[in-house]
């Protein structure tokens, strides 16, 4: 039987008994709950007596703030209709973000709604009052202080000013207080390799829209790491030509796994991670010898000798011709190039991409660190298990636990949690119910973000603020005002509350004197805008210790391909597994792999067959005398000689239980790379978990729906006539209204980073179906990146396609609907009336995009308190059996219209965004009026790449695509 | 007559010596006298497995389409197949009844209501499947075009329109056939009652029928201008199914060949269920002598030639999708046989064109063991080949990357399983109700062979 239709009963939920008053109640209510929804004060729905001044029924506000994920911060700005925050986009004003974030942080608005969530303070496990529980914590903090016993504060990367303030205010009436920031699926590596190579900690910012040569090694610099976002919409910009002969920037990339970035590479060398270094210096060997660049002081061309690049290539398996075709494109490209090399991999290879920008003159130009902010030192794999050590020893008098999952996240997670039960008072400040919660004495709920106050140092010259989108919606404190709480109750005078506390500091340090503007405004506008830009002194470029360099090279020297490599890096969507209670990141497909709701071992082809495993076979990894069993995917592209896995998944929750496996196991409790390991072993265990994937097929067949296009074949094919002009049609020429909508999409633009899929989810209340029913085939995605592999499998190319309804203007799915339930406007879209589908699915059937979705269940019935709070109230909820696609969000087309009518004028090119759009960090997808031929939709649908999906078929869609460039260093078909 | 030779004279139609009487006791008397108790076993077994079936629709319409295999890309997953089977199956019963009686094949007189019947009750379990599938099941009336306070039109435009028309008016003319064939015979029926309740019932039924001149005139005058009428619906119901298919655009389906090929698929099908029906009727119930093993033989001819035909159609279909060079339909053809359900469309292929070829020796055709194997093995050839077409081409549509697997749930098996059980009680109950044999139809032809007879011997 279908295990899918738990829960999903519609017809299960008896109505209650419904008296003559009830009734009438309801009616006055749903008038007023058309917009509110469901309200946790639902029973008590009355007008506004005293309406505040900003909200207007029926409008959206949006705020400015912040939100911190590891060691970024995100300018973000929030949806609020009624209250109710249901939509996260990037900060326009943010000078780093510039109106766009991650899909991670668009995701929070679930994290918000999460039934998951915390909801009370508990104390032993039951309930408490806050004032009982914090005199009780108080207590046992004051009687550790009295007998200066030590205190364990355990926190994530801190680098928030409010943050920092009140963890110092709790040193200081707690002397023994030891506070460790710890970010698990961080790396250290960086932060140590930088005070060695360059005698300081801080990490600069990759300035990738400077950069006209990327030389990657085994870095995910468009993907999994931190600053993927401004680097997305930087590599964009070098991408996207408007006629043949445009200069493109040209990406290398030396990697094992394959990455997002990976997939955009126009010369990609799949090599086990250890080969990093070797290959960069061989690269830098280069340099020095065939193109004369100088060696940093401090270090020798001897040093670099045993670097020769046939030698190196050929031991490691690489193309010798790629290196010298990058140390020829690096000259050339001088300081406007780029070398970056992953978190994961050991100081060598950091040395040898810092060489490389070193001689190249790039540092302080494409690395950018003049206003750079240290967070601090984060503690290593090591450390936490020192950390263990020490607890188990019963040295603290008590552990507080700040938002952090110390009892899943660490390497051995069952020895933590022994450890922890040794310390006297265990305290967790957390947002939701967690590993590390069950075993805590005190557990005291925090506020979302989206319900706090806070700011963030994201440059010396760059002050972020954080403000609440809502009153906290269970009886929860702000974690600053919790731990002041304790400092008070220790005697020392301090403002708890976080808004007053956080007004004091900035009236006191940031407010700048002699500014004309009172503090009033100063904060208003710093709250308004959500950035505060300073002027701060910039720091002199980084230089780069030569000595360091030869010493790493000697390391890099000797290092030889051995047994099989391990990476282990965040999961693009979980994270370090914060997210793994998020329905939405859970479903989002990876981006490569195309896998849901788990993790995998991605192995490459020749690896599975040395193994004998293939797709969805158990395989036990072992490393270091840790086992964890992962399903097996075999990933084209993926290296031979190492394997991957992602970290964060393997949680317990009612959303993450049953999703992957925990492979932090296998991160290393010692060494400078704890996430990448070697003499790993794969055995089969003879189980199987077959892969939940969105995507199942990766070639193309022969079809001719993707193009990939080398700079000399769009010379070749740049507009030829078939590609644009529509053919014959015996319906009659549609007329248009005022307006004609139309989409462009450059693919040659598009990472596949899926933020317009976490956008248009959140946008449109796209359904979560769960495992179960995404096994089956039956996402509720109305936007899809579908990824293609083309070529050789063990490093093909990768083509990714934005794919969504086409909004045909002779649409296969209308003439088809036998009730008129699938319409055309009069504007050009394709319209779906749910009230009329009865669900017989022919429109899904015949069309060819596979751009629609159907509710095989009532999905939303399953949707738990009060989730559904995050629902946009300007689109339909669909109810069971009815069929849903994309809109181009009509919604937004309508509210622009009417703005526009309000005021009076026509609309402006820009003034309507769908979701997607909005999102996109590459501004890959341009949406707008076809008929306005100055519009840059127009102008784009008229590009000399621009091609339609399927056109041969007489759809008539109103997405243009455009075809992506690969840059490859040597012309050839590709 | 005589002077004819022997292999050109029409055999004849009834096997022994009976009377006219014979045939009313033999007939007739079957719905009025007690059953043998294997009829009560089977009719219970049947039962309960569409007992079984209803069941299973009614947990998949309260819990949602989701609990059987469809998904994106495969939208249309086993009731489609069902329906468009169900449909095949009934298609017998009208080409026996009419267009053998316009080509004036007299032996289609003695089986022509009994497949009459098949059609209806063929009928009744497909037109159960395209109102289950939607997903608002309690709404199909929304495809019905009468006015309401919606202020909603259908669109006519829509394949699944003519659908609809096709197969409403398909079922109520053959309703309307079968019920007209049955005038006569449900008045001979309420002659030979003997219980007052049966008589009024029968007598309604008949509607005053007392069989003069007139009435007989009139009577087969308008059986005839009913046939000529129902001619045209057999031929086109099935043609509008295809359009189902054909009027898309997905690979597989978009097919000019698709009208004529589901009528012969449908027919074969029907004629191949047919057989199956007869060769359990005329042994269980003893009508050897009506439906003689001439009529098996000659059901079963009609079973090779459309097997020949399907044959051709599948070649032409394959040959027009390669001869194309259209890389969608290359494709989609191609995978129905080397795909990842290939044994899907081999069986297809093996069920329809290949086994039914034993029946080219007259010793299969007559052997009523090999004659179901082969009905049987078409009926499941032609169930496959609706899931190779539907299914198949669905799950490998125009972009790879919307290609997904299809897996049916126990709930497509049940709601399946229980169709069979509603047709077969159905069967069950109109064999014992109702005169099974065109009574006044295969009169004329025992008058006929026994005056020949008496010719010959005098």
């Amino acid at each position: 039987m279908d295990e899918g239709m738990k829960d999903q009963d519609a017809s299960s939920s008896a109505p209650e008994s419904m008296s003559r008053r009830r009734f009438l109640s309801l009616m006055a209510a749903s008038a007023a709950a058309t917009s509110a929804c469901a309200s946790p004060d639902r029973d008590t729905i009355v007008p506004y007596t005293k309406k505040p001044s900003d909200v207007v029924p029926g409008v959206a506000n949006h705020y400015a703030s912040t939100y911190q994920e590891g060691l970024v911060a995100y300018g973000v700005l929030v949806k609020a209709r009624e209250g109710r925050p249901i939509h996260i986009e990037g900060n326009d004003e943010h000078p780093i973000f510039a109106g766009k974030t991650s899909h991670r942080a668009q995701a929070e608005i679930m994290g918000l709604y999460d039934a998951e969530r915390l909801r009370e303070p508990r104390l032993g496990g039951a309930p408490a009052s806050w004032e009982k529980a914090q005199a009780a914590v108080a207590a046992a903090l004051e009687k550790a202080a009295r007998e200066r016993k030590p205190v364990l504060l355990l926190t994530p990367a801190v680098i928030s000013p409010a943050r920092r303030a009140a963890i110092a205010a709790l040193g200081r009436v707690l002397p023994g207080l030891r506070h460790v920031a710890w970010e698990p699926a961080l790396s250290a590596t960086e932060r140590a390799a930088a005070e060695a190579l360059y005698g300081t900690p801080v990490a600069p910012r990759y300035r990738v829209e400077r950069a006209k040569v990327l030389a990657l090694f085994e870095a995910d610099l468009l993907g999994s790491m931190d600053a993927a976002v401004p680097a997305v919409a930087g590599y964009a910009r070098g991408r996207m030509p408007s006629r043949p002969g445009e200069p493109l920037s040209r990406l290398y990339a030396f990697e094992s796994r394959l990455s997002l970035t990976g997939t955009k590479a126009d010369a990609r060398v799949p090599v086990r991670p250890s080969a990093a270094a070797p290959l960069a210096f061989a690269v830098a060997r280069l340099l020095h010898e065939r193109h004369g660049l100088a060696l940093p002081a401090g270090l020798s061309a001897g040093d670099l000798a045993p670097f020769r690049a046939d030698r190196v290539a050929k031991r490691w398996g690489a193309d010798p011709a790629v290196l010298s075709a990058l140390a020829r494109d690096l000259a050339r490209a001088g300081r406007e190039s780029l070398a970056v090399a992953g978190p994961s991999l050991p100081e060598e290879a950091h040395a040898a991409a810092g060489l490389l920008n070193a001689m190249l003159g790039a540092e302080g130009y494409t690395l950018e660190a003049a206003h750079s902010v240290d967070p601090g030192p984060l503690a290593s794999p090591a450390e936490m298990a020192r950390l263990a050590r020490e607890l188990a020893e019963g040295k603290y008098a008590a552990a507080v636990f700040w938002e952090t999952n110390p009892s899943y996240a660490v390497s051995d997670a069952d020895g933590f949690g022994a450890a922890l039960d040794k310390t006297p008072l265990k305290v967790c400040l957390g947002l939701r119910e967690d590993e590390t919660s069950r075993r805590c004495d005190a557990v005291l709920p925090v506020n979302h973000w989206l319900e706090s106050w806070s700011d963030y140092e994201a440059s010396t010259d760059l002050l972020a603020l954080q403000q609440p989108l809502i009153q906290p919606l269970y009886d929860t404190k702000q974690g600053e005002e919790i731990i002041l709480g304790w400092v008070k109750a220790l005697g020392a005078p301090v403002e708890t509350d976080p808004r007053a506390g956080l007004m004091a500091r900035w009236r006191r340090e940031v407010y700048p004197v002699g500014t004309l503007a009172s503090f009033d405004e100063f904060w208003t506008a710093a709250v308004h805008d959500g950035v505060l830009r300073r002027d701060a002194a910039a720091r002199a470029p980084r230089r780069l210790r030569g000595s360091a360099v030869a010493s790493s090279a000697k390391k890099a020297a000797a290092a030889r391909p051995g047994g099989l490599e391990l990476l282990l890096e965040p999961d693009y969507k979980v994270w370090d597994g914060r997210y793994a209670g998020n329905g939405w990141l859970q479903e989002l497909p990876d981006p490569v792999a195309k896998v849901c709701w788990g993790n995998f071992l991605s192995v490459s082809g020749a690896d599975a067959k040395t193994f004998g495993l293939s797709d969805g076979d158990v395989a036990a990894v072992k490393v270091g005398g840790r086992s964890v069993e992962l399903p097996v995917l075999v990933q084209p592209g993926q290296a031979a000689g190492a394997v991957f896995a992602a970290l964060g998944y393997g949680r317990q929750g009612d959303v993450a239980s049953g999703c992957g496996a925990s492979v932090y196991p296998l991160v290393a409790d010692d060494g400078s790379a704890p996430f990448l390991r070697s003499g790993v072993s794969v055995s089969g265990t003879g189980a199987r978990r077959p892969l939940v994937r969105s995507q199942q097929e990766f070639g193309l067949h022969d079809r001719d729906i993707v193009r990939l296009w080398t700079p000399g074949e769009y010379a070749r094919r740049a507009k030829t006539p078939e590609d644009t002009e529509e053919l014959a049609t015996l319906n009659d020429e549609p007329r248009w209204g005022e307006h004609k909508w139309g989409m462009a999409i450059d693919l040659s633009a598009c990472v596949g980073c899926a933020g317009c899929q976490v956008a248009c989810q959140s946008e449109n209340n796209v359904a979560v179906v769960g495992p179960e029913q995404a096994a089956r085939g039956r996402n509720m995605h109305w936007i899809r990146n579908d990824v293609y592999f083309v070529g050789d499998p063990a490093n093909p190319q990768v083509a990714h396609e934005v794919m969504l309804c086409q909004q045909c203007d002779d649409a296969p799915c209308e003439p088809v609907c036998p009730v008129a339930a699938s319409v055309h406007s009069e504007d050009g879209l394709n319209e779906q009336v749910y009230n009329r589908c009865i669900g017989v699915r022919y429109c899904e059937a015949n069309c060819p995009y596979g751009a629609r979705r159907f509710n095989f269940f009532d999905y939303t019935s399953s949707i738990q308190d009060p989730a559904e709070l995050a629902f946009n109230p300007e689109v339909s909820v669909r109810p069971r059996g009815v069929a849903e696609k994309c809109t181009f969000c009509v919604q937004r087309i309508r509210n622009g219209e009417q703005i526009a009518k309000d005021e009076g004028r026509p609309l402006r090119d820009g003034d309507i965004r769908p979701a997607c759009a909005a999102a996109c960090p590459a501004e890959a997808i341009v949406f707008g009026d076809l008929k306005d031929p100055n519009s840059r939709v127009s102008r784009l649908a008229r590009s000399d790449r621009g091609y339609k999906v399927l056109r041969e078929l007489g759809t008539r869609p109103a997405v243009t695509y455009l075809a992506e460039l690969k840059n490859p260093a040597e012309e050839k078909t590709i | 007559m005589s002077s004819l030779p022997e292999s050109l004279r029409e055999k004849p139609l009834v096997e022994g010596r009976v009377s006219l009487a014979d045939l009313d006791e033999h007939v007739q008397s079957l719905s009025e006298t007690n059953p043998p108790r294997s009829w009560y076993v089977a009719v219970s077994i049947t039962s309960l497995v569409a007992l079984v079936g209803l069941s299973t629709v009614g947990y998949m319409v309260s819990h949602g389409i989701g609990t059987m295999g469809n998904n994106e890309p495969v939208v249309w997953g086993f009731p489609i197949v069902n329906f468009v089977f169900w449909v095949g199956i009934g298609h017998a019963g009208t080409l026996i009844s009419v267009i053998l009686l316009l080509y004036r094949q007299r032996w289609r007189n003695a089986i022509s209501r009994t497949a009459e019947a098949v059609t209806v009750f063929a009928f009744i379990c497909a037109m159960m499947f395209p109102a289950i599938h939607i997903g608002r099941p309690w709404m199909p009336h929304w495809l019905l075009p009468y006015p309401n306070s919606r202020g909603m039109w259908i669109d006519f435009r829509s394949p699944l329109i003519w659908d609809v028309f096709a197969v409403f008016t398909y079922f109520g003319v053959s309703i309307l056939f079968w019920y007209m064939g049955l005038i006569p015979d449900l008045a001979s029926l309420r002659g030979r009652t003997k219980s007052k309740v049966k008589r009024a019932v029968y007598g309604l039924l008949s509607w005053g029928w007392v069989g003069d001149a007139r009435h007989w005139l009139q009577y087969e005058k308008a059986y005839l201008i009913l046939a000529g009428l129902t001619t045209t619906l057999a031929l086109s119901v099935h043609s509008i199914v295809s359009m189902d298919f054909a009027a898309s655009i997905l690979p597989g389906w978009h097919m000019t060949i698709f009208p004529p090929y589901f009528v012969v698929g449908a027919a074969f099908s029907g004629f191949a269920g047919v057989v199956i029906v007869f060769a359990f009727v005329r042994t269980t119930m003893k009508l050897e002598g009506y439906i003689t093993m001439r009529h098996m033989d000659l059901l079963n001819k009609m079973v090779l030639f459309l097997s020949c035909v399907m044959t051709y159609a599948y070649i032409m279909e394959g040959f027009t999708a390669w001869y194309s060079s259209n890389v969608f339909d290359r494709y989609i053809f191609a995978n129905y046989v080397f795909g990842d359900q290939w044994w899907a469309g081999c069986l297809t292929i093996f069920c329809n064109c290949v086994l039914p070829q034993l029946l080219w020796f007259p010793k299969m055709r007559r052997s009523v063991p090999a004659m179901v194997t082969v009905a049987a093995g078409v009926t499941l050839g032609m169930w496959f080949e609706r899931y190779t077409i539907l299914i198949l081409s669905l799950h490998r549509g125009y972009l790879p990357a919307t290609w997904g697997t299809f897996r049916p749930t126990i709930v497509d098996a049940g709601i399946l399983v229980g169709s069979i059980g509603i047709f077969l009680t159905l069967l069950l109950l109109f064999l014992k109700n109702m005169p099974i044999i065109a009574a006044w139809e295969v009169k004329p032809d025992i008058v006929h062979y026994q005056k020949d007879a008496e010719v010959e011997h005098a």
